[in-house]
């Protein structure tokens, strides 16, 4: 079964907010910040089976010496938070492969 | 002819009545009327609507983004008061490909602005961009006049 990123954060603890219920451009700072570096993709490109909802170029931060990626994460009533969570290498090389020039 | 209406948080009082008059009015037109929203928005719709007399098909937003598909729909109309809802419309509008129109409305008129510079900066959707709250008069008036622009570019 692939994974599916709404499922992962109901029922998993392990993973880390960064910024909750904010704006997506803040959200795209602290990505840009945190992040050892950053692709970007679509709006509307899947990274961990779910779309990304926000405002091209939407950027996906890659931790790879903790094995993590950051994504904001986008609710209509709960704005925009931007999470860190563990990825395989394999998720990490589909980011890689979606990404668009800024 | 296949229109997409997209709600946002239902906290705004304009948006409910709005989202009703939108929907009554392209079905008028012909056009078959899909409104996504989150189930709190489509709560407030079903309690106004309770024969569904104006809103023929409520649709999960989340739902239909995850198998959203190119050219699904053929008009697809955004409510835009919050950031987020900004963003959702983005996305949808990528998506899609279609011809667009966001009704973008605040009390606040520098958040307005914002909402306002978001969506001009990442679209070519036709815009509504009106300081309404209590009040869906406003945003009703530019609304009609935009729609019809809009209608009369698809006839084109």
């Amino acid at each position: 079964m692939s994974f599916c990123l709404e499922t992962y954060l109901q029922q998993s603890e392990d993973y880390e907010v960064l910024l909750a219920k904010s704006g997506f451009k803040e959200c795209a700072k602290i990505i840009n910040e945190k992040a050892e570096k950053v692709f970007y993709v679509n709006p509307g490109d899947k990274v961990l089976g779910a779309r990304l909802i926000g405002i091209p170029p939407i950027p996906v931060g890659i931790c790879p010496s903790k094995g993590t990626i950051i994504i904001s994460y986008t609710k209509p009533c709960h704005g925009t938070a931007a999470i860190e969570i563990p990825v395989k290498n394999e998720d990490i090389e589909s980011i890689k492969e979606i990404a668009i020039k800024k | 002819m296949k229109a997409l209406i997209l709600l946002g948080c239902p906290e705004s009082p304009s948006q409910t009545p709005m989202a009703n008059y939108v929907s009554w009015k392209l079905s008028n037109l012909g056009w078959d009327v899909s409104v996504a929203s989150t189930p709190a928005a489509s709560k407030l719709l079903e309690v106004g609507d309770p024969n569904n007399q104006y809103i023929k098909n409520k649709i999960d937003i989340d739902s239909t983004l995850n198998t959203l598909e190119e050219g699904q729909f053929d008009l697809l109309i955004g409510f835009v008061s919050k950031d987020a809802a900004a963003s959702y419309f983005v996305t949808f509008y990528h998506i899609l490909k279609i011809k667009a129109l966001a009704l973008i409305f605040e009390k606040d008129l520098d958040v307005l602005e914002d909402l306002t510079n978001i969506v001009r900066e990442s679209t070519d959707a036709e815009m509504v961009s009106v300081k309404a709250y209590h009040n869906p008069t406003p945003l009703k008036v530019k609304f009609n006049k935009s729609l019809d622009k809009l209608l009369g570019n698809v006839r084109d």
